[in-house]
């Protein structure tokens, strides 16, 4: 897909034990008969254990489900697929983690531009995003850069004023208008131009840099500028920080004290505060309600009313608000690019519309997470807290439990000493069998026994046929590699590897080659035929428009579902142990894992 | 449907166990923080998380914020697996037209998270969604650990029980949230325009929802399918008839072909919307185009053929069309349209139609248009001026028709008959309605109101509250749902569906009580509402 051919996926098991719904399983409990509230009572008791009885509905439903194969073309799959070196390994359940199986928590917060760490009081003041000077350009998200406007004409000293600039699209500042007085803080400096943005005074002052170099071309946008009524520039931020005091003084206003609505009937004139100090030795007012409140209850509390005028947060909009807008849009110099494109708003307020009002965007920051086991909360990653350090204190990573699956074509050599080239794997023909080699490459010390499993015929509409010509073998231990080089100075690794695969035919039941900690199996491919193409039915031409679908649905990609079985016996480790029992520590211990793996060789091609 | 927020403080008098001083001690501790001192940012880590879901997209941010910290779409993009990073091979507008021209419910089945029709839903890929979703937004927007604080969910009044429950189950399960608070987003844009009372015109992604709130309850809403998603699969086949006339140059195998393949888009997605979101407009007037200056002006676009290359120009005019045909329209007789899709004006005026006069009178001068549809330029003041028609037209007489025209002439023609008879019977004792005449029943807004005792009264108790604005039909801008969240979370305002996690997993949607005379708690938060032994989903049960 994605990677280059051939590339391997591994399905994390979670995908497996879905979160269970309770709602649903109760539903599917109650629907057949009515339900008794003992029958209630014990199925809640289930729902919460996850222990189920076997004849229920659902437990027919998982064993369904789990003699399914894999389907990677599902669209559920692409959920739970992922490299198998984004996989963590989890120590304790025995099982790989993916992102869908870890809680994460954030160590430290830094600027991906700076290397700055960002001290978690600070995160939330600055919306997220890196308060010095880095900017994201608004238009294509490229970072920018201080420069002086002198600059440009080659004047060695630096002197302001100074602009943002993108060196990929060429945007600066000046585009809207914007320039700054000193190279360093900028971010406060923008924010104090924006804020200003909100009053009238924005169109007298901080716009003025745009007028001084004539940037405002058309008399259309000046116009629009010009004409929109002072209330309608505030920011959303600022009407949303007026509506919220208004609230606020609405709801102190209509109840002095929120949990006694009497605290206004005694009429005192001193600040809420005494009130509320007071209502703490007053009788709580549901009593007073209870006996006889009614007498002091008659003046009901005011109602808190609605905001009425602009400086409480209302907004009327105008008549002819957007006819300004319309006229801009159908300006000549506005046109495509004029306009912000979707992808430009999303990280902008709501109500910007053309790239002239884009703003440039301080960085979104970044963290640095350790990662836990959702089931057991073992850590399963710690970073160093330090953003320029790349090193972690802890890194379960799963490769370190899991073979790691390689995939590369087998070139058979013809009958010539020549070999052929490489089939190539963005082109394979329908129906021509291909050999491809599965390499397991093994990282723990202790030797593996591998059972691969596959569906003879791959799912989807383009079946082709697949065979694992060996598929139980062993894996030898990640011993030191000294041993090996010392053990048997006539391993096959010294052989000319292409003088040995002239001699081999792949073989059912025999391991390919085999190492100190891999092997290779030989899987058989046979490719299916495209829907629609001429390999299909004999039809004439192939049908391009079909055959483009199924390219671009990812049809023709040729995806091997394999069950991979793994067993060894790993050494008793100390969690493992019964406190009680003397346990040496060489003690064995037989550990299984099985997983679903995804072997994708390559894209089929539709003639023949 | 009743609203889950009420804002009122209404303490009613419930009789209930005795408390001790200290319940009143600890509200007053939060209240106090709350009402003095505006910047309550001290408590980071208290401040509630929001989220907005919708069918095509997700906001979510801090409370107290004013805009979300991000806004994240769903697309196909959001369905790779990891580490396949072919969606960054296309720019903005995507990857250019279709191979194959695809069915509209397919072309836009990969960019909504769910489909109002769960028939065809596959919940569990919903789930894989939202899950995703949830993860990527607190990692790279939130930056906060998930499940620790708060969430609060603005949701859609009416949501498919199932997907509730999915998108409840997947969030409790994967995280350790405490508690989930939903909130209605038709109430909450209400919050976000400052009032107390309004019509919410949801212009969304499905369908088009006219929700009246008054007093912040829920009184009427109406749907429509003339919505975003309508407009999207309109301008698609408008730009695939554009993309196949630049093909034959023929006008006639163009019509064929438009007519063989009628329904079935070829552009793609993405630059469709893109198209849509840039340059849809509405016109302010049905007719009389040459007063538009806008209207002959001619705009180019990238050509729906090649759109990383060329550029098409296309009249503006075109592109208010689709917008008119697809929200207002304008030449479909009113019996043609089936209930669902009733064109939006016809909507906001039936919704109106159906509040109480009082509320009526308060909702038409409080129309709040949220949603996509609302940032399309002019459409707001359309949807306006064609209310204004029909009320002119119908007033708010719901009967109309050829027959009670001519029963009402009739009996018109009865009354000044009688009136020439007897003199004695004022014309008061006629029942209303029936016997208006044009001049009575034009538009009630400009009549002089009744004024009777009671609100004399009213007026003269609370002199210092102005009079609220009514009967006039009056736009108010709103910040969205997302804001109104924002604001209620962080007035500390509880919200009645607040669902906590251990009575959720252990019951599911079911634990909810269907009583609907749920004791209103203690709204004010840092009060744990006593023990709430159960929980309610008010609005969305």
């Amino acid at each position: 897909m994605a990677c280059p051919f051939p590339y391997t996926y591994v399905s994390c098991p979670c995908a497996d034990t879905p979160i269970p719904d309770p709602a649903r399983k109760r539903r599917s409990r109650e629907s057949p008969q009515k339900s008794t509230p003992e029958r209630t009572n014990a199925s809640s008791g289930q729902d919460t254990q996850e222990v189920k009885p076997p004849h229920t509905q659902d437990e027919q439903d998982e064993e369904e489900e789990e003699e399914q194969t894999f389907d990677p073309r599902s669209p559920r799959s692409n959920f739970s697929l992922y490299p198998p070196e984004q996989l963590l390994y989890c120590e304790d359940c025995h099982q790989i983690k993916c992102p869908r199986c870890i809680t994460e928590e954030i160590v430290s917060w830094y600027c991906p531009n700076c290397l700055f760490e960002t001290p978690s009081s600070m995160v939330r003041g600055d919306a997220n995003r890196c308060g010095r000077n880095c900017f994201n350009c608004p238009v294509c998200t490229a970072p920018l850069s201080v420069s002086t406007i002198e600059n440009v004409t080659g004047n060695g000293n630096q002197q302001g004023p100074w602009v943002l600039s993108c060196g990929y699209c060429l945007w600066t500042t000046l585009d809207i208008g914007i320039k700054f007085d000193k190279p360093t803080n900028i971010r406060n400096q923008l924010q104090k131009m924006t804020d200003s943005l909100s009053g009238p005074a924005f169109d007298t002052r901080s716009r003025q840099g745009s007028r001084a170099f004539g940037d405002l071309k058309s008399p259309l946008s000046n116009l629009a500028s010009i004409e929109e009524p002072a209330t309608t520039q505030d920011g959303a931020e600022a009407r949303f920080a007026t509506l919220k005091n208004f609230y606020r003084s609405q709801i102190s206003e209509t109840s002095t004290s929120p949990s006694d609505p009497m605290g206004s009937d005694f009429g005192f004139s001193s600040p809420g505060a005494l009130n509320r100090l007071m209502s703490l030795y007053a009788s709580s007012s549901r009593l007073s309600g209870l006996y006889g409140g009614n007498k002091k209850q008659k003046p009901k509390p005011p109602v808190m009313r609605e905001a009425i005028n602009a400086s409480e947060g209302l907004r009327i909009a105008s008549e002819d608000g957007d006819a300004s807008i319309i006229e801009r849009l159908a300006s000549p110099d506005c046109g495509w690019d004029g306009v912000a494109s979707l992808s430009q708003r999303t990280e902008q307020s709501p109500d910007v519309r053309f790239s002239h009002d884009l703003l440039p965007l301080p960085v979104l920051l970044r963290t640095k997470r350790a990662k836990r086991c959702k089931s057991c909360k073992h850590i399963l990653v710690k970073p160093e807290t330090k953003p320029q350090s790349t090193r972690f204190r802890i890194r379960l990573i799963a490769l370190s439990y899991i073979p790691l699956p390689t995939l590369r074509p087998l070139t058979l050599p013809s009958s010539s000493l020549v070999p052929s080239p490489a089939p190539d794997l963005n082109a394979l023909a329908p129906l021509r069998p291909v050999h491809v080699l599965l390499t397991l490459k093994n990282h723990m010390f202790d030797p593996v026994r591998i059972t691969l499993a596959t569906p003879s015929v791959t799912p989807g509409r383009v079946a082709s046929k697949v065979t694992v010509l060996s598929p139980q073998f062993d894996i030898g231990p990640n011993s030191d590699v000294w041993d090996e080089a010392l053990q048997g100075a006539s391993a096959p690794i010294t052989t000319d590897p292409r003088l040995r695969a002239a001699e081999k035919v792949p073989e059912a039941g025999k391991v390919w080659d085999k190492g100190r900690n891999w092997t290779t199996v030989v899987l058989e491919v046979v490719p299916g035929t495209l829907p629609g193409s001429e390999a299909e039915g004999g039809k004439e031409g192939a049908d391009e428009d079909e055959l483009a679908v199924a390219s671009q649905q990812d049809e023709d990609v040729l995806e091997i579902p394999v069950f991979v079985h793994m067993e060894w016996d790993a050494e008793a480790q100390l969690e493992q142990q019964n406190v009680g029992k003397e346990a040496k520590p060489g003690d064995l211990v037989a550990r299984e894992l099985a997983y679903w793996m995804v072997l994708g060789v390559g894209r089929i091609t539709a003639s023949l | 449907m009743s609203a889950t927020s009420n804002l009122r403080h209404s303490q009613t008098a419930r009789p209930s166990s005795p408390h001790t001083p200290q319940q009143p001690l600890r509200s007053a501790n939060t209240s106090f923080a709350s009402a003095s001192s505006p910047g309550s940012s001290f408590r980071n880590e208290d401040d509630a998380i929001i989220f907005e879901i919708g069918a095509r997209c997700l906001r979510a941010g801090f409370e107290g914020n004013g805009t979300p910290v991000c806004v994240k779409r769903f697309g196909p993009e959001e369905m790779r697996r990891a580490a396949d990073y072919r969606g960054w091979i296309h720019g903005d507008i995507g990857a250019g037209p279709l191979p194959k021209p695809v069915n509209a419910e397919d072309w836009v089945r990969d960019y909504e998270l769910w489909q109002p029709d769960l028939k065809n839903v596959d919940l569990g890929l919903v789930e894989d969604k939202i899950e995703r979703v949830f993860r990527e937004t607190y990692n790279q927007y939130l930056l906060t650990d998930a499940g620790t604080s708060r969430l609060v969910l603005a949701l859609p009044a009416l949501m498919p029980h199932p997907l509730l429950s999915s998108l409840l189950s997947i969030i409790f399960g994967r995280w350790r949230f405490p508690s989930i608070t939903l909130l209605p987003s038709a109430t909450m844009s209400t919050t976000a325009a400052g009032l107390r009372s309004a019509l919410v015109v949801d212009l969304g992604w499905a369908e088009t929802t006219v929700t009246g709130i008054y007093e912040y309850r829920e009184a009427v809403t109406k749907r429509s399918t003339r919505a975003m998603r309508a407009l999207m699969l309109e301008t698609g086949r408008f730009l695939t008839r554009l993309a196949s006339g630049n093909d034959n140059d023929e006008g006639k195998e163009d019509d064929d072909k438009e007519e063989s393949s009628d329904g079935d888009i070829s552009v793609g997605f993405t630059y469709c919307e893109e198209v849509v979101s840039k340059f849809a407009w509405c016109r302010q007037q049905a007719e009389a185009p040459d007063t538009q200056t806008a209207t002959d002006q001619t705009i180019s676009i990238p050509s729906p053929k090649n759109p990383e290359h060329e550029y098409r120009d296309l009249p503006l005019s075109d592109m208010a069309k689709s917008v008119e045909k697809v929200m207002l329209a304008p030449d479909v007789p009113e019996c043609d349209l089936d209930d669902e899709e009733k064109s939006i004006p016809l909507l906001v005026y039936n919704s109106l139609l159906s509040l109480p006069p009082d509320a009526r009178g308060t909702c038409m001068a409080r129309i709040v248009f949220v949603g996509g549809g609302a940032r399309i330029p002019g459409l707001r003041q359309r949807i306006l001026k064609e209310v204004r028609l029909l009320i002119a037209r119908h007033g708010w007489s719901p009967i109309r028709g050829k027959v009670v025209e001519r029963q009402r002439q009739r009996l018109e023609e009865m009354k000044i008959t009688s009136q020439t008879n007897s003199h004695s019977q004022s014309p008061d004792n006629i029942p209303a309605g029936t016997t208006d005449d044009e001049k009575e029943k034009s538009d009630p807004s400009k009549e002089e109101p009744e004024v009777d005792f009671v609100d004399q009264k009213l007026r003269r108790q609370n002199k210092d509250t102005p009079l609220p604005i009514q009967g006039i039909l009056r736009e108010v801008e709103s910040l969205g749902p997302w804001a109104g969240a924002s604001l209620v979370t962080s007035l500390k305002i509880r919200g009645t569906v607040e669902i906590e996690r251990e009575k959720f997993l252990q019951y599911g949607l079911a634990g909810a009580t269907r009583d609907l005379e749920q004791p209103v708690p203690d709204r004010r938060s840092g009060l744990r509402a006593g023990d709430r032994s159960s929980w309610t989903l008010a609005g969305w049960a």
